[in-house]
């Protein structure tokens, strides 16, 4: 019960921290009778959060729903990619220079590109442009994690005759989880921060992005707030369930793995 | 039959190029079966080029191995020997028992076999209660005798050893050492051991082979006459500091040959 007590032991100071923090929000607020729209304190946001919690609700399940065919498409085509590249050393010298252009390249710009391409209201566009920035990590982290193999194990497996498939599936490719493990905790969040600001360059207006944007500009700060809430929720829950994921793939975690 | 037999043995890597090596030189050994032979000298000498020479990693460019007869790379593909490094290299995604069974599976024995035999090896190294633990959750001591107990586990003839220890404290190191004796002799393994250190060498070995900086040459073999059963005894034996001095002095001519300055401590060979 150890492990128990280590976790709450790190989640504590943090939510501490935070509370604190809230509370002189709300303090600053009230003593300094601050104007709402210039900012809005956190009961207010809280209270318009419940009342538009249906809502909210909603627009989270639509951004989410992009972010996360995005994220699925983008480790798919990342993962496939990291095995060819490491199997045919050209595309390795073809792809390689492409992709970096391809990561250069502003989200904005590509969101307003691919909208263009589809329907106006078409979640495509935004769906694409989250695979694309998943896609690189992914194809970057996995490849390195085929390639940089500890020679060691590489001496090991020769010493053994192992064959170049018994060395990919016996090496290199348990040694690539725990690097696809980190492009996913990056991958993760940041793919629902791409839906969110994909949403501000047309199509439909329902997503959390759409809806911030919207109430903004209506003066309706403490909506929008409560939505900003919504969207950090989102972007917790897609880090955490990458990080529950590594965990259950990989015995003792990233923590003992790559020290 | 001997164990292993190095004949007329060259090594040039990058030949013809500016950074041509020229790692050994006119190498000929001949290890007995059940021998224990140390292989040591100064830093690049050529003593892990030459371990790997024997294990068929590297292709020499002259000269011939033979291990119980076979060419060496014959021997690799039949997996005719283990092997440990200095870093232990456990798989860290596999349990303590999954990395001894590795060799294994890959000769293709099921899974009962591979881990009775696993089970086995433990037992022998005395870590049967590791069994499914992760490599991480061990001491660097523990993952060297599971290093070493991987190396066993097809009861190969030949062990092939490039410094195992070197990364140890010294307690754990003579432990270490003990243990090794206890286990080649217990199994009548014969054993080729690159180290750094005159001592180790020594407690070890039926024979020192000291070798000489590039090119890699053997100036000298110590015989080490002090029993079958080494025991911590030994280590304060008369006869075995004498030997320690013979490899020593032997160490000494060589550098005393490379550079006419005069005598000065072999870089890279510890006393301890």
């Amino acid at each position: 019960m150890s492990r128990v007590r280590a976790v709450t032991g790190a989640v504590w100071p943090p939510v501490v921290t935070f509370g604190v923090l809230l509370v002189l929000w709300e303090l600053v607020v009230k003593v300094f009778d601050l104007k709402p729209y210039f900012l809005t304190p956190p009961t207010k946001i809280l209270g318009e959060f419940t009342d538009n919690f249906s809502r909210i609700w909603q627009s989270a399940r639509l951004s989410g729903t992009n972010a996360l065919i995005g994220l699925v498409m983008g480790v798919i085509l990342g993962v496939a990619v990291a095995f060819l590249v490491r199997r045919f050393r050209i595309l390795d010298e073809l792809l390689s220079p492409l992709a970096t252009m391809l990561n250069a390249i502003p989200i904005v710009v590509l969101v307003s590109i691919f909208s263009l391409m589809f329907a106006l209201t078409s979640s495509a566009p935004r769906r694409l442009t989250v695979t694309l920035g998943v896609f690189f990590i992914v194809l970057v982290n996995v490849a390195k994690g085929l390639t940089q193999v500890n020679p060691t194990h590489l001496e090991l497996m020769r010493s053994y005759a192992a064959s170049d498939s018994e060395i990919m599936r016996k090496v290199r490719i348990p040694n690539a989880v725990a690097y696809l493990f980190t492009a996913l905790k990056v991958a993760a969040p940041l793919s629902v921060i791409t839906a969110f600001v994909a949403e501000y360059f047309g199509g439909s207006q329902d997503g959390l992005g759409s809806r911030i944007a919207s109430n903004m500009a209506n003066s309706k700060n403490a909506t929008a707030w409560a939505y900003v809430l919504g969207a950090c929720l989102l972007g917790l829950a897609f880090y955490a369930i990458s990080i529950l994921m590594e965990y259950v793939a990989t015995p003792g975690g990233a923590r003992n793995r790559r020290r | 039959m001997s164990a292993v037999s190095i004949s007329s043995l060259r090594q040039v890597f990058n030949p013809g190029k500016p950074n041509q090596v020229d790692a050994l030189l006119d190498i000929d050994l001949t290890i007995e079966p059940g021998e224990f032979i140390s292989l040591i000298g100064p830093s690049g000498c050529g003593k892990s080029t030459l371990l790997r020479a024997i294990a068929d990693l590297i292709t020499p460019t002259a000269g011939r191995v033979t291990i119980n007869g076979k060419p060496a790379h014959q021997a690799r593909l039949d997996q005719d020997y283990g092997m440990a490094f200095q870093q232990a290299g456990l798989f860290e995604w596999r349990s303590v028992a999954q990395n001894i069974e590795l060799p294994l599976e890959l000769k293709g024995w099921d899974k009962t076999r591979r881990r009775a035999r696993a089970l086995e090896m433990l037992e022998l190294v005395q870590l049967r209660d590791f069994a499914d633990h992760r490599p991480w959750e061990l001491s660097g001591g523990m993952q060297q005798r599971v290093a070493i107990a991987r190396a066993l586990a097809a009861h190969p003839s030949l062990l092939l050893m490039d410094e195992p220890f070197g990364a140890l404290d010294e307690m754990t190191r003579e432990h270490m050492q003990a243990e090794l004796l206890r286990i080649c002799a217990a199994a009548r393994t014969t054993v080729v051991f690159v180290t750094h250190s005159i001592p180790e060498a020594v407690y070890l070995s039926n024979r020192v082979v000291v070798m000489s900086p590039r090119p890699g040459r053997i100036t000298d073999i110590v015989e080490v006459d002090l029993g079958a059963t080494r025991t911590d005894d030994t280590r304060q034996d008369e006869g075995f500091f004498r030997r320690i001095t013979q490899v020593r002095e032997a160490l000494r001519r060589i550098e005393a040959t490379a550079a006419p300055g005069g005598p000065l401590a072999v870089r890279g060979v510890e006393d301890r």
